[in-house]
């Protein structure tokens, strides 16, 4: 395995977890780069905060191998680490001053009060809280005790630093700016990063790479857009935002595949490639677009069916389209009545398609 | 605010009465009775009870503080062992055992201490038994030393209650941040810990000096000689002269060393209140 060598930062080799008899971790590899961003994304109970406080050194590892630039530390505990982590909440000290939250591991590794003080104020300029430095952090905005958690693990210069869901616990419109203070900090600093976060959006836009997690196993390793365009599972597919599906039954034709759906009169020609008999689509909402009933397509599925709703969220119609036996949402530039006969247009090639029995 | 409802008065008149007739009207009745002679405004009470006690309210005073900084010691290793060690047959053992002493009066414990720690006592003989000590330099811890380590058995599984109470309670990620950055335990313990219970950890001490102040049994039984604790001498005043006046003023001597455990807690309440 690639993992010995020291120009990984992060070598993660077959490791298991357990909490009591119960396993949560059936074996994860991962390696991550020096100076890479990696998103773990998973919904809850997943097992990605376990794989991040098994790699901070929280939690024991039941087998396997994390090595740190080439050396294993499954065995070290977290003080000896050298990662700097940073917490869901925050776990700033209540009793102490931005400084002394901040500078809190300078002083552990023996810096003096001048010196840590100087450190401090560079950290917390480069964050936006120059001034703070003599404030209890119980008198901060929850923003403020963010950058100041942030602060705190990155005064340390942390080669590799750990952030578990650091941006939950913040209102939207704060969140959007710290993700792109986190990004713009972690290229300019260069350290290695790992964030766990549920929110699909958070980990495209931070990560250079995303690891789908499911279950305890990795489900999907890969660049943000290949994830998203090219899932391997259904799992990853609904989770990346595909979670309309449709039943289709794909045949060998004379002149390529024959798509047929469930309440099409006819199948559909086309030349992609698509596992052979009952499958099942996954699609998001985008993809769909409508069109006459009665309208031909090449390569892609119509499905007749007629208008149930109509909202205008701005800037365009929001349809809800009813077909034999389903529903979906579709959004059109055109005003249409409700009542209208359409023809609901899914293109092949857009669709993520798996055997059903999976 | 509205007017005060008699419907309101009425349902905290019992417990008014019983603050009343229980304690307020006794130690009005004490304060009265150690500030008077001849019914006159008087400090010949106290004048006697310096003469004849000084030395033994420094030794109250001496044994109650110095019992209570090792109270805070035990109390807070063991509550520390509890909240940081890994090691889970440590905790666990630990766990089972700390609070007995919860459960035994102050009175027994006096009773075992005094077989315990008398000069052919259980710890004698098993020193020497072992050979650690020579038969012939066993000696008595039956004096101040007993009553200290008698108050300290007994109010460090109180202390430890609470203080486990308070640190499990606290974030459990502030220790691991600690841990994180590179601290070893007993620093998280003194340093991020320790700051965010102190408020538990001065409530329980308190206390406990209050209670060791008071207790009457210990330092009768543990240390019969001279000097010994104030209970013991009021007890004495009463019993062997029916003198209540000096033992009141000894009293408005403990009142006064408990009001400044009171005070030094609600100085660092008030601080406290400021900060937030």
């Amino acid at each position: 395995m690639a993992g010995t060598s020291a120009s990984i930062a992060i070598a993660i080799d077959d490791l298991k977890v357990d909490y009591g008899t119960q396993r949560v971790l059936h074996g994860v590899d991962l390696d991550v780069a020096p100076g890479e961003f990696i998103a773990i994304l998973g919904s809850s109970g997943c097992g990605k905060t376990t794989l991040l406080r098994t790699i901070a050194g929280f939690q024991k590892a039941a087998g396997g191998a994390i090595r740190l630039f080439g050396q294993d530390v499954v065995n070290t505990p977290p003080e000896k680490r050298g990662i700097a982590m940073m917490f869901q909440s925050y776990a700033l000290w209540p009793h102490m001053t931005v400084l002394g939250n901040v500078g809190y591991g300078l002083r552990l590794r023996g810096l003096s009060k001048a010196d840590t003080r100087a450190r401090v104020e560079i950290v917390l300029r480069m964050l936006n809280l120059t001034g703070l430095e003599d404030r209890k952090v119980t008198q901060l905005s929850g923003g403020q005790r963010q950058r100041v958690a942030l602060g705190r693990a990155l005064a340390i210069e942390p080669d590799l630093l750990l952030l578990d869901e650091p941006l939950s616990n913040l209102d939207a419109k704060v969140r959007i700016q710290v993700r792109a203070e986190i990004k713009s900090l972690q290229s300019r600093l260069g350290f290695t990063a790992i964030q766990v976060t549920h929110d699909r959006e958070e980990a495209m836009t931070m990560a250079d790479r995303i690891v789908v997690m499911d279950a305890g196993r990795i489900a999907q390793v890969g660049a943000p857009k290949d994830v998203y365009d090219n899932p391997v599972s259904p799992f990853v597919a609904s989770f990346m935002g595909a979670d309309n599906t449709l039943d289709l039954d794909v045949r060998q034709g004379a002149s390529g595949l024959e798509v047929m759906a469930h309440g099409q009169d006819a199948p559909t020609l086309w030349n992609g490639n698509a596992p052979m008999g009952a499958v099942t689509a996954y699609f998001r909402d985008d993809v769909a677009s409508i069109q006459a009933p009665d309208a031909k397509s090449e390569g892609a599925i119509v499905l007749p069916g007629s208008i149930t709703q109509r909202t205008y969220p701005g800037g365009h119609y929001r349809y809800v389209v009813a077909t034999k036996d389903r529903h979906f949402t579709v959004t059109d530039d055109r005003y249409l009545d409700l009542g209208h006969p359409v023809g609901l247009r899914l293109p092949l090639e857009s669709l993520h398609l798996f055997p059903s029995a999976q | 605010m509205s007017r005060p409802s008699l419907l309101g008065f009425l349902l905290i008149a019992p417990a008014l009465l019983m603050i009343g007739v229980l304690f307020l009207y006794p130690l009005g009745f004490s304060l009265g009775a150690a500030f008077t002679a001849g019914g006159q405004p008087s400090l010949t009470h106290f004048e006697k009870a310096f003469e004849l006690y000084s030395t033994d309210i420094l030794f109250t005073i001496f044994v109650v503080v110095v019992s209570t900084l090792l109270t805070a010691l035990f109390s807070v290793l063991i509550a520390g062992v509890l909240t940081l060690s890994e090691t889970p047959w440590l905790v666990a053992g630990l766990r089972a055992l700390y609070r007995w002493p919860l459960f035994i009066p102050f009175i027994v414990a006096a009773q075992c201490m005094r077989t315990f720690l008398a000069k052919n006592g259980l710890m004698n003989n098993t020193l020497v038994a072992t050979g650690v000590l020579e038969p012939l330099q066993a000696t008595s811890f039956l004096d101040w030393r007993g009553i200290i380590i008698t108050f300290v058995w007994k109010q460090v599984p109180f202390v430890t209650l609470m203080l486990a109470g308070a640190m499990a309670s606290i974030d459990r990620a502030t220790i691991e941040a600690g841990r994180n950055l590179g601290a070893s335990r007993p620093r998280i313990l003194v340093e991020l810990v320790l700051p965010q219970v102190a408020q538990t950890l001065l409530v329980g001490l308190v206390l406990s000096f209050v209670t060791m102040l008071s207790v009457l049994s210990v330092p009768m039984m543990v240390a019969g000689s001279q000097p010994t604790m104030l209970t013991v001498d009021m007890a004495f005043r009463i019993n062997s002269y029916g003198d209540y006046a000096t033992a009141n003023a000894l009293g408005v001597i403990s009142y006064a060393l408990s009001a400044a455990a009171a005070w030094i807690y609600l100085r660092h309440n008030v601080k406290r209140e400021v900060q937030a």
